[in-house]
């Protein structure tokens, strides 16, 4: 069975991006979420394998969701996908428990190989 | 392929609501934004705006008329020393582009006629509610002054092009998406 | 201000300048696959009747911009915006597929360009981050698509009614396989000046 991902990314179009790259990948893009808050109730509904996770985001931004998602889950990956390269937000996503920082742009193979990382963690 | 420069010519000495008098083989002259520009038949005032209002003044007798772009209602609380830009409020603006249109062409407010366009929402993030006061304030202002408003378009959420038309008073106006309308 | 301090100031404003055009033009060339080469570097004061008037005699664009305010230590506003038919080819660069495919201005061509805002203008707070140690973070971009001479004066509006004379640091690049010309311009604001001096101490 394929493993689960939530996508959570302000742009469409890097959610198209992320989620093309995940499909061809073999996983399966379970839900797509606009904001950290929608992203945050997301995982509470579906509770996937993994999420991909973006900072800068409206209402409630990337290392708040993962900070409620990790209250919520200790165990739950993410996966920080983010144009911010500022070792301030690398130390506050990693030190929260977030099992990587991919910086934008990104390459496909990146972003696999992070994702099998965190998912051969279990 | 076009040669790119920087917007700014680095000419004019800004400041202080310049008025640039429109001579009849000059055929169309933009106002930037804070700004004031009159003149008379056959030559064309134009502008581009979004939340800023155009207030269009014309004198069909006299062929004569000028445009305001404004910014902001009202010039309360803004210093009005060192480079006060009076063209920048609706309160000094009107007043000022009355002036103008006095000192240089000899008419006075009831020979004019107003039309007015912009004050759109362009910006969905911001909560103040900038075009909004910007249209009442112009309208009061107007009404102050006995200048009636023979035509408006205010409002929306997308730009506004506008030719002043100072042969024949007209203005079209092109909301951004849209085909040229005639006031 | 004396004449020595402003000579500094300028060459730090020319610095960053030059920082951030240079690294926008290498993330921007990575985004799409595809080379962008810078053809206008320049920072300048400009009037603000006089420079949206320019922009209106020079340009007749119907374009897509994305706004974003970078905040924290130092504020800046950022603009990128490009012309509404390139911004198609530039979806179908980023989403890697044949040009050509993207046939309107759709979701996806608007989040192309908002997309290509956010990465340039973080890249540029990543640069004031490292280098000089100064905290800068990009909030959500806001798109508008809307005539050339709109997009530049929504950005100016708010340093414009506090200022009549605005500081801009302004670049167009060219990805050159698709003669694309996209704008980026970097406004600093309010205290940004105190940041300026700070930045001279690197020199």
């Amino acid at each position: 069975m394929s493993k689960k991902i939530i996508v959570a990314d302000d742009a469409p179009i890097i959610r198209l991006m992320l989620k093309d790259i995940l499909t061809d990948a073999g996983y399966e893009v379970v839900k797509e979420c606009e904001n950290g808050r929608h992203a945050f109730e997301s995982y509470k509904e579906l509770r996937p394998d993994l999420v991909t996770m973006d900072i800068v985001m409206p209402e409630m931004d990337g290392i708040q969701a993962l900070e409620q998602i990790l209250k919520f889950d200790q165990n739950a990956k993410v996966v920080m996908v983010t144009a911010v390269d500022q070792r301030e937000f690398l130390m506050k996503a990693i030190r929260l428990g977030a099992t990587d920082y991919i910086v934008k742009p990104f390459e496909n193979d990146r972003v696999i190989s992070a994702v099998k990382k965190a998912l051969g963690k279990e | 392929m076009t040669k790119h420069g920087s917007w700014f010519s680095g000419q004019g000495s800004g400041g202080r609501g310049q008025q640039e008098t429109v001579t009849p083989d000059r055929k169309e002259i933009a106002v930037g934004m804070a700004d004031i520009k009159i003149g008379k038949a056959p030559a064309m005032i134009s502008t581009i705006l979004g939340s800023c209002i155009a207030v269009c003044l014309y004198s069909s007798k006299d062929k004569t008329g000028g445009l305001l772009h404004l910014m902001m209602a009202s010039s309360k609380g803004a210093s009005k020393i060192n480079n006060f830009k009076k063209a920048k409020y609706a309160d000094t603006g009107i007043l000022e582009l009355l002036g103008q249109l006095k000192n240089f062409y000899g008419l006075n407010q009831r020979s004019l006629v107003a039309k007015i366009f912009g004050g759109a929402k362009v910006l969905k993030n911001v909560t103040a509610p900038i075009g909004e006061n910007n249209q009442q304030a112009v309208k009061e202002i107007l009404k102050e002054n006995g200048i009636a408003i023979f035509a408006s378009k205010l409002g929306g959420e997308k730009g506004y092009r506008i030719k002043f038309d100072l042969e024949t008073g007209k203005v079209k106006c092109q909301i951004f998406g849209h085909e040229f309308e005639e006031y | 201000m004396e004449n020595k301090d402003k000579i500094k100031i300028d060459r730090a404003l020319k610095l960053i300048a030059k920082l951030s055009i240079d690294k926008s033009s290498q993330v921007l060339s990575k985004m799409i696959k595809s080379g962008a080469s810078i053809e206008l570097e320049d920072v300048y004061m400009a009037d603000i009747s006089r420079v949206t008037e320019e922009v209106m005699l020079k340009a007749d664009n119907e374009v897509v911009g994305a706004f974003i305010d970078l905040v924290g230590d130092a504020p800046f506003k950022f603009l990128f915006y490009v012309n509404t038919k390139d911004s198609l080819v530039l979806t179908d660069l980023m989403l890697r597929r044949e040009i050509g495919l993207t046939k309107e201005f759709n979701l996806y061509a608007q989040s192309a360009v908002q997309e290509l805002g956010n990465i340039l203008a973080s890249a540029i707070s990543n640069i004031f981050s490292t280098d000089f140690q100064i905290s800068m973070k990009p909030k959500p971009p806001t798109v508008i698509n809307d005539f050339e001479s709109i997009v530049f004066q929504e950005y100016v509006i708010d340093a414009a009614c506090e200022r009549n004379e605005i500081l801009i640091i302004q670049s167009i690049f060219r990805i050159v396989k698709f003669d694309i010309h996209c704008s980026m311009f970097i406004m600093p604001l309010g205290k940004s000046e105190q940041i300026l001096q700070y930045v001279t101490g690197f020199m």
